[in-house]
């Protein structure tokens, strides 16, 4: 009953003036109150058809980010994931490389170090004049050995130094992979946002609410640029810290 | 001989350069991608180029290519030297015209290989 209430309040007094205008034969009054009633329909029904083409279109908008997502969650982050699994093994291998080869070279430089100041104290004596000629002998034997390893070793030392030197290439090749990795990570947060956008269509996201969660496992080393609190830039602001505090 | 090393990891560059020095090669220079290089190789002399291919600006293939087309670099050795390897990009480098190509990471023994091979080819052509 309501509903038929609602139309006769809505049409009746228009179809009365149509009743009316027909009767009275005024030609001009009917033909103005009938545009009126069928724009009074259409708004109606354009309004309904805004409504449904804009629902449709954020369903489109939504479908291409979710697909988007789809594809970074299934494929790229495990990609990104071994990406830096990879990065972790070229950082340990270098790091273990240049280790072994420092190690190797420390004896070497030491053994010469060593030989060539026991020679030393034996030429200071030759070069006063009171050396004997048996230390002599032991010192010339000395000499033969020392030059013989000296110059084997520090070769080898060369050589070490030269390699750790290319070791060093992982940080180029740990970098770009890194690159590409934070380009994902850019891509991925551009995707999240716009879905967080339009789910909460409206209403306000509060920003940046994590930044200060504090991990169990740590954040891992400072990164420049990066703002999570105050860090330690060296080992000197490091010692400075500790003996601010006492230690 | 002068060297002109290109790449954006200036890890890399003192990599090489220190190589180089090792090689006996004492003059060398470094440019952090194809953009600065160029400019540098049109007015600076070079005798030989040594060049990343993954950099932002200009990369090192368009590198090679600016060079061969410049009537007066065109016959620059040029040596690829990158962690780019997949088969296409070395048959792309070779058909522009580069003169070897050495994959990241690599030994000081291949880059002298490399280096020394180019300069022999070179010297038999001349």
């Amino acid at each position: 009953m309501t509903s038929v209430t609602a139309l006769q309040e809505e049409y009746g007094p228009t179809i009365a003036a149509l009743a009316g205008a027909l009767a009275a034969g005024d030609e001009g009054l009917f033909l103005s109150e009938l545009d009126g009633l069928v724009e009074r329909r259409e708004r109606g029904l354009f309004g309904e058809l805004r409504k449904l083409t804009s629902d449709l279109q954020s369903a489109l908008v939504r479908f291409s980010i979710d697909s988007r997502l789809v594809d970074l969650a299934e494929k790229e982050v495990p990609d990104a994931r071994l990406r830096l699994d990879h990065v972790l093994k070229l950082t340990d291998e270098a790091a273990h490389r240049t280790m072994d080869l420092v190690e190797q070279s420390g004896p070497l430089a030491e053994r010469t170090a060593k030989q060539a100041e026991e020679i030393t104290t034996l030429w200071q004596r030759y070069r006063s004049r009171s050396i004997a000629v048996d230390e002599f002998r032991d010192m010339v034997r000395r000499m033969d050995v020392f030059l013989e390893s000296a110059g084997k070793d520090m070769g080898t030392v060369r050589g070490n130094l030269a390699e750790v030197l290319l070791t060093q290439g992982y940080q180029d090749l740990s970098g770009q992979i890194i690159r590409g990795v934070m380009k994902l990570v850019g891509e991925l947060e551009t995707a999240l946002v716009e879905l967080v956008r339009l789910s909460k269509s409206g209403s306000k996201g509060n920003k940046g609410a994590a930044v200060s969660e504090v991990r169990g496992s740590g954040f891992g080393p400072a990164i420049p640029g990066l703002d999570r609190g105050p860090a330690v830039s060296d080992q000197d602001d490091v010692d400075a810290l500790l003996s601010g505090l006492g230690m | 001989m002068k060297f002109l090393v290109v790449d954006d990891f200036s890890t890399m560059r003192r990599i090489i350069k220190n190589l180089l020095i090792d090689l006996g090669y004492a003059n060398v220079t470094e440019a952090d991608d194809g953009q600065t290089a160029l400019p540098m190789l049109q007015g600076g002399n070079f005798d030989f180029l040594i060049t990343d291919w993954n950099m932002p600006g200009m990369p090192g293939l368009d590198l090679l290519k600016a060079v061969r087309a410049d009537a007066r670099l065109s016959k620059m050795p040029v040596l690829m030297l990158t962690a780019e390897a997949k088969r296409e990009q070395i048959i792309e480098a070779a058909q522009a015209g580069v003169n070897g190509y050495v994959i990241k990471p690599f030994t000081a023994v291949t880059l002298k290989e490399k280096i020394d091979k180019i300069l022999e080819a070179r010297a038999n052509a001349a």
